[in-house]
């Protein structure tokens, strides 16, 4: 979409896209379609109303023209002996027409009508030039030749006055409308000639005593100065229209300047000092509630809305730095809880750098900010060395409580010297006591006779532990598996033995570790994590745990981190005193 | 990933699962197992395509057998053998009547 924003135009093509100019334009549209049509209704309303005036006119002329000839000459007479002598002619002689041979055929007959020509040709001319038509004239049709004979024509023009028997071509349509002249009311048509441009021609059929038609009374009216005055009418008209379309556009553009444009510039105002008042951290403005519009149409409602949110943008910042400030706190406390957490676990190597005896190393690394995986170590005795490691179910801080207290009483348990059996019972006694939420804890916890290598361990629920006599691999040691810890009262536990010879290593870790899941949800196992073990270069506690956790690294890649990830590794050194 | 199909005949009530039960899923069990078990006296777990079990499902299976103990039995069925190696390891296989 290369669609322009207001922005970045030009002024002239601001001016040129600006509602004022939009509406000018649609206002001239509008206003030529409108005067287009009002036009084309107005002309044809005026052709249509002037030509019938004129057809009017023109038949009261060829009437009383008629009732003239009829009465204070001999029309009827002259219309007879003309057609009779036209009748008595052959065609050939007809078209002798305009030479002198011709008329004087009818001269005869004029004379015979004791010179009434010249007196029809009196009435008629003064009847012309009184009414002002094109022409007056008496005529008869030839039908069977389609001509016009001319009895008495009063042409102004003396080149194309036509004498007593001359002729002309008839129009068809014309003559046999007038020679129908019991059935057409007012008798006319109009019809375009060469000669005499576009004519309308109106008739008054001359009847003598016995109502036999001799000729018609007919009088021709120029079109064309109908066409002029249609001219000037849709001239005037024109100039009147451009005035009103001018003023209605001014009109128009003075009104959207104020009940539109003012408005909106108002709005694109406010909103722009929102915005600059939002980049200099300028918050609960009231731009847009300060706006006074009130055009009461939809320009308004845009103003209530922008007010509205205004508001509620200013509302949901201030919700949203309190949750911020809310998270912000949270997040404080995590990180204080995770050092409280990390503090809980011995975490200083070597722990007992005077006992030379063992090597002891171990890692947690909580899924989540806490977890609820732990190791411990403590020394009960002189000769006592305690190593447990735990899981409790779930994860986050209800994980991380419940270990705090299974820690705390699981030390307790052990302090007193008791069996390790005994130590599982009665941590598992307490912490069911008052277990409301079903939560549990799966122990490992052996106790190392530290003179004779001679380890009593007991198992809770845990993973199997992993064992590396001196001369052999790490394998796993398939314990015998208790119920975990705070699910059931009045558990019992067994305890074994495990004998330590110099050189032994003990690997206790989670299921994090083995259940770590890569992006193709394949877990890291108990082979690869063996393995891990077993082609470390660096055989020492910590080396063998970095190399475990490199190798888990290279396993689950960029996949997250489900469950927390807890080793232990000790290794037994003999008696070396 | 954890579908839930509940089917109830009479007083037996079996869940079947297929999919994760995690610390993720693990909630959607237990809300029925909390609150639909009243007048259950046969529950049965039929865990014939639960591919994966945490120890937040433990706890749901946990908490089941515990009402259960209270009210009539509880049986888990189609344990495949992964998921029977983590019953063994914690302990769950002395706790429930695995079939």
């Amino acid at each position: 979409m290369n669609k322009k924003s207001v922005k970045d135009m030009n002024n002239l093509e601001k001016l040129h896209n600006s509602l004022s100019a939009k509406t000018v334009r649609s206002t001239i549209k509008s206003c030529i379609i409108f005067g287009l049509i009002c036009q084309l209704v107005a002309l044809t309303f005026f052709a249509v109303s002037i030509t019938k005036q004129y057809i009017s006119v023109a038949t009261s002329t060829a009437n009383q023209a008629k009732l003239s000839t009829t009465n204070g000459a001999d029309a009827v007479g002259f219309s007879k002996s003309i057609m009779s002598v036209y009748n008595s002619l052959s065609e050939d002689e007809r078209q002798k027409m305009g030479t002198e041979e011709y008329r004087s055929y009818f001269n005869e007959a004029d004379i015979h009508a004791k010179g009434n020509y010249d007196d029809l040709f009196n009435i008629l001319n003064r009847i012309r030039q009184y009414s002002d038509v094109f022409d007056v004239y008496i005529a008869m049709y030839d039908v069977e030749n389609q001509r016009v004979i001319y009895m008495v024509d009063t042409d102004a023009n003396i080149d194309t006055r036509l004498y007593p028997g001359e002729w002309e071509p008839a129009n068809r349509d014309g003559m046999l409308k007038l020679l129908d002249y019991d059935k057409n009311d007012p008798l006319y048509y109009i019809e375009y000639t060469k000669k005499y441009g576009l004519l309308c021609t109106v008739g008054a059929p001359i009847l003598d005593d016995a109502n036999r038609l001799c000729s018609f009374m007919q009088v021709d009216i120029s079109i064309e100065s109908i066409l002029h005055a249609m001219l000037d009418f849709s001239l005037r008209l024109t100039v009147a229209f451009i005035i009103v379309t001018i003023s209605l556009a001014w009109l128009q553009t003075k009104h959207i300047k104020k009940a539109l444009i003012s408005p909106i510039n108002q709005i694109a105002q406010a909103s722009q000092d929102y915005v600059k008042d939002r980049h200099n951290n300028v918050s609960n403005t009231e731009h847009f509630s300060n706006l006074n519009i009130q055009t009461g149409d939809e320009i308004e409602n845009l103003c209530l809305a922008m007010a509205d949110m205004e508001i509620e943008l200013s509302e949901y910042e201030k919700n949203l730095t309190k949750i911020t400030a809310e998270k912000e706190r949270i997040g404080t406390e995590l990180t204080l809880a995770t050092a409280i957490q990390a503090s809980m676990l011995p975490h200083i190597f070597p722990p007992f750098p005077d006992r030379k005896e063992f090597d002891i190393f171990a890692s947690m690394e909580p899924a989540r900010e806490v977890g609820g995986d732990f190791y411990d170590f403590f020394l009960i005795d002189e000769d006592h060395l305690c190593t447990l490691i735990a899981d409790v179910s779930g994860k986050g801080i209800p994980a991380a409580l419940f270990m705090m207290i299974s820690k705390t009483i699981l030390q307790s348990c052990a302090m007193l010297g008791r069996s390790v059996a005994d130590i599982l019972a009665k941590t598992n006694e307490a912490l069911c006591s008052n277990n409301q939420v079903e939560m549990f804890v799966t122990v490992w916890v052996g106790v190392l006779e530290i003179s004779t290598g001679k380890m009593v361990a007991a198992n809770a629920g845990h993973e199997y532990p992993i064992i590396k006599h001196v001369d052999g691999n790490f394998e796993m040691l398939k314990d015998r598996h208790g119920f975990v810890i705070g699910g059931m009262p009045e558990t019992k536990y067994h305890e074994y033995t495990i004998d330590f010879k110099p050189g032994d290593k003990l690997f206790i870790y989670t299921d994090g570790i083995t259940e770590a899941t890569n992006a193709e949800m394949k877990m890291f196992g108990n082979e690869r994590l063996l393995t891990a073990l077993n082609q470390s270069e660096d055989t020492s506690v910590k080396g063998l745990i970095t190399n475990v956790r490199s190798a888990i690294g290279d396993f689950v890649k960029d996949a997250e981190q489900f469950d927390d990830l807890t080793m232990l590794c000790l290794e037994y050194n003999g008696n070396c005193l | 990933m954890l579908n839930i199909n509940t089917e109830k005949n009479g007083n037996e009530l079996t869940f079947k699962l297929s999919g994760r039960l995690d610390t993720v899923t693990a909630p959607e069990l237990e809300a029925p197992v909390r609150n639909d078990l009243s007048g259950v006296s046969d529950l049965i777990f039929d865990l014939k395509d639960l591919e994966y079990i945490s120890s937040a499902g433990l706890r749901v299976l946990l908490l089941a057998q515990k009402t259960m103990n209270k009210q009539g039995k509880m049986v888990v069925k189609n344990v495949s053998e992964e998921i029977n190696e983590i019953f063994e390891v914690t302990g769950f296989s002395d706790i429930l009547t695995v079939e």
